[in-house]
C-alpha cells in the first residue's frame, strides 16, 4: 500500500523522461485518493486511535480488551452464533437453489428468473425486510395465524422474533440469494465432460460429487460462507427494526454511539467498532484468497 | 430503494453476472434409477424457496392494505376491506414529506458527486495509469471492510473537530458516495472497458476538441448505460440507507418509516411495501436493460 502513495512523485522534474511523465499521471488520481482518505480512511483510523486509549487517556490495549466484558461479550457470542447460523443456512439452501436453477431444463425462464430475483433480493434488507417478517412471523403474523389454524402454536413453542430463529429467518431472505449469486457461476463451471469421464471410469454419481464436484466447488462454498458471515455480522438495520434490545454487536455499537451516556462508555462503542473492522478485514481477506482459488476452474 | 444492510458481498456478483453468457450448466447424465429422484428434489427446493420468498411480501401486503384484524381473518373475510387508506394517511404526514425531500436531495447529491469524482478517475486510470488499476480496485472494496456501523463510529470520533460540517444534513452525501463506491466504480469501469476509449479520445482530440468537449460529445454518450446503472444503484442505496442516518439523527425517509411504523403500524408497513415494490421494479428494469445489450455489467451491488 505505502509504495503507491501519491505525493512521492512531487519532487520529479516536469516531463523530463517518460518515466517522470508517468509518475505525474498519478497526480490525476489525487482527488480520488484525497476524498477516500477524508471520508473513509480518516474515520476508520480515528476509531482505532480512540479505542487504543482508555477512559483515563492511557495508551494501551485495555479498551480493546474491555470490549469483551459482560453484555458486550454476550453480544459477541450472539452475533457470531447468529452470523454463522444464517451463513450456514444461506450456503446450504443457496447452493441447492442455484443447482436446481442451473440444471433445470424446463421452463427455460426459470434460471434467469432465479438469477434476477437473487440480484434484487440480495439487496433487500433493513427496515422494510424487518417489517415483512414482523407481518409474517409476529404475534399477529400471517404465518403464525396459518400455523395455528393447522394446530401449531408457534409462540407457545417458545418462538420469538428477536431470537436467533427469528433473526435467522429474516437474514435468510438476503443471505440465500447472495449465495445463489456466488455459486451460480461456480456450478456453471462444472463441466459435463468431468461427469462423463467419471461415469466412463465406472464412478457413480456419489463418487463424482465426492471426488470431483465438491472439491471443485469447495473454495466457492467456503468463500461464500465467509462472505455471508461478514454480511450478517455487520448488519444493523434489520435487527434494529426487529428488536428493541441490543442483542448483536452492531446494535451495541449503535447503543453506545446514540446514547446519552458518559464518555467512558462511549469509548466502548469505538472499541467494538474497531473489532468489527478487524473481523470484517479477516473475513474479506480470506474470501479474497478463496475467490482467487475458485476462479482457477473457470476458463 | 435498496435497503442494503451493508455492501459486503457486492463484488460477488461482479463475476456472478460476468460469465452468465458462457457455457450452460451441465445437465446430469441421468442414471435411470436416479432420474425420478433427481427431479423431485430440485422441484421441492424451488417450491419451498418460492414460498419463503413470496410469503413475507404477501403478509406485508395484507397487513398494510387490509383493515381486518388478524383474529377475524378467515375465508369469509379474506377479500373484504382492502384499501390504500393506511398509505394515503402516511403520505399526509409532515415527517413523510420532509423525509422524502431530504432523501431525494441526498440521492441527487450523491449521484452527482459519485459521477463527478468517479468518472474522471476511472477514465484517467484507464488512459494514463493502468498500473494503478489493482490498487484502485482494492480501495473501492474497502467500504466492505469498514461497514456503515463502523464508519459512523468514525464519524462520531471526528465530529467534535468538524461540527460545522457534520451538523448539516447534506454532510451525509460524501459518506453515501463511499458506501456506494464498490459497485458504482465497477459499473463505470465495466462500461469504460467495453468501449475503445483511447481511440475515441484520440479521434476527438485530433479533431481539435478540448477535454470538456471530448467528455461531453464523445465519451458520455458512449458510456450512457454504465452511467445510468451506477446512478440508479447509487440512488437505491441512498434512499434505503438507515444505519448512518439513524445514529447521526438525520431525518431521512427510512428513518421516518421506522419511527412511523411504531405508532401507525399499518401506514408504516404500507410505506415499507411501497419501498420494496419500487426497489424491485427499479432493479428489475435495470437487469433487463443491461442484459438485453449482452453486456457483462454488474447490475447489482452484489
Amino acid at each position: 500500500m505505502t509504495t503507491l502513495v501519491v505525493p512521492s512523485v512531487g519532487g520529479r522534474a516536469v516531463g523530463a523522461t517518460p518515466k517522470a511523465r508517468r509518475s505525474w499521471a498519478w497526480l490525476g488520481l489525487f482527488p480520488f485518493f484525497a476524498f477516500l482518505a477524508l471520508f473513509l480512511i480518516v474515520p476508520a483510523i480515528s476509531v482505532f486511535s480512540k479505542s487504543l486509549y482508555d477512559s483515563k487517556d492511557h495508551f494501551g490495549l485495555t479498551a480493546l480488551r474491555d470490549a469483551f466484558r459482560g453484555q458486550n461479550l454476550a453480544a459477541f457470542k450472539f452475533s457470531v452464533w447468529l452470523s454463522a447460523l444464517s451463513a450456514a443456512v444461506g450456503v446450504v439452501v443457496g447452493t441447492l437453489l442455484a443447482y436446481a436453477a442451473a440444471t433445470a431444463r424446463r421452463p427455460r425462464w426459470l434460471r434467469s428468473l432465479v438469477a434476477s430475483f437473487s440480484g434484487v433480493a440480495a439487496n433487500l434488507g433493513g427496515i422494510p425486510l424487518a417489517f415483512a417478517f414482523i407481518a409474517l412471523l409476529g404475534r399477529q403474523g400471517l404465518a403464525t395465524k396459518i400455523l395455528s389454524a393447522l394446530g401449531v402454536d408457534l409462540y407457545g413453542s417458545g418462538f420469538q422474533l428477536d431470537t436467533t430463529q427469528g433473526l435467522t429467518a429474516a437474514y435468510s431472505y438476503f443471505q440465500i440469494p447472495l449465495m445463489v449469486l456466488i455459486t451460480l457461476p461456480a456450478i456453471d463451471g462444472l463441466k459435463t465432460s468431468w461427469r462423463e469421464s467419471a461415469a466412463s471410469l465406472g464412478g457413480t454419481s456419489f463418487t463424482y460429487w465426492r471426488r470431483i464436484g465438491l472439491p471443485v466447488l469447495a473454495p466457492s462454498l467456503l468463500g461464500g460462507f465467509l462472505l455471508l458471515f461478514a454480511n450478517a455480522f455487520s448488519a444493523y438495520a434489520t435487527a434494529r427494526a426487529m428488536t428493541t434490545k441490543s442483542l448483536i454487536v452492531p446494535l451495541r455499537i449503535g447503543f453506545y454511539l446514540r446514547g446519552d451516556i458518559s464518555t467512558g462508555e462511549e469509548q466502548l462503542g469505538f472499541s467494538l467498532a474497531a473489532w468489527m473492522i478487524i473481523i470484517m478485514a479477516v473475513c474479506m481477506g480470506l474470501y479474497w484468497i478463496l475467490r482467487k482459488r475458485a476462479e482457477r476452474w473457470r476458463s | 430503494m435498496a435497503f442494503v444492510e451493508n455492501s459486503v458481498g457486492a463484488y460477488a456478483t461482479m463475476y456472478a453476472f460476468a460469465d452468465s453468457e458462457g457455457d450452460r450448466p451441465t445437465t446430469p447424465t441421468p442414471a435411470s434409477r436416479a432420474k425420478r429422484f433427481g427431479r423431485i428434489v430440485p422441484v421441492t427446493i424451488m417450491v419451498l424457496c418460492g414460498l419463503f420468498f413470496t410469503l413475507p411480501l404477501l403478509a406485508m401486503a395484507r397487513f398494510s392494505l387490509q383493515n381486518v384484524p388478524m383474529i377475524h381473518l378467515g375465508w369469509s373475510t379474506l377479500f373484504k376491506k382492502w384499501s390504500f387508506s393506511g398509505i394515503t394517511r402516511a403520505f399526509g404526514e409532515q415527517g413523510f414529506r420532509d423525509g422524502l425531500k431530504l432523501s431525494s436531495v441526498l440521492a441527487v447529491g450523491t449521484v452527482v458527486l459519485t459521477l463527478g469524482l468517479l468518472l474522471p478517475t476511472a477514465l484517467w486510470v484507464h488512459l494514463r495509469v493502468p498500473k494503478a488499476r489493482a490498487f484502485i480496485e482494492f480501495l473501492t472494496v474497502l467500504p466492505y471492510v469498514i461497514p456503515p456501523i463502523a464508519l459512523v463510529a468514525g464519524i462520531r470520533v471526528i465530529k467534535p473537530h468538524a461540527r460545522w460540517f457534520l451538523n448539516s444534513d447534506l454532510s451525509l452525501i460524501p459518506f453515501y458516495v463511499v458506501l456506494a463506491l464498490p459497485f458504482t466504480f465497477r459499473a463505470l469501469d465495466a462500461g469504460i472497458r467495453a468501449i475503445d476509449v483511447k481511440t475515441l479520445v484520440d479521434a476527438s482530440r485530433g479533431l481539435g476538441a478540448g477535454w470538456v468537449t471530448t467528455m461531453r460529445r464523445a465519451l458520455i454518450p458512449n458510456l450512457r448505460t454504465a452511467i445510468i446503472s451506477s446512478a440508479f444503484l447509487t440512488a437505491t442505496v441512498v434512499l434505503g440507507e438507515f444505519t448512518i442516518a439513524q445514529v447521526l439523527l438525520k431525518r431521512t425517509l427510512p428513518q421516518f418509516m421506522a419511527e412511523y411504523q411504531s405508532r401507525e403500524g399499518q401506514g408504516g408497513m404500507g410505506l415499507a411495501l411501497l419501498a420494496i415494490v419500487a426497489t424491485t421494479t427499479l432493479l428489475a428494469i435495470l437487469t433487463l436493460a443491461t442484459r438485453k445489450r449482452g453486456q457483462a455489467q454488474p447490475i447489482s451491488r452484489f
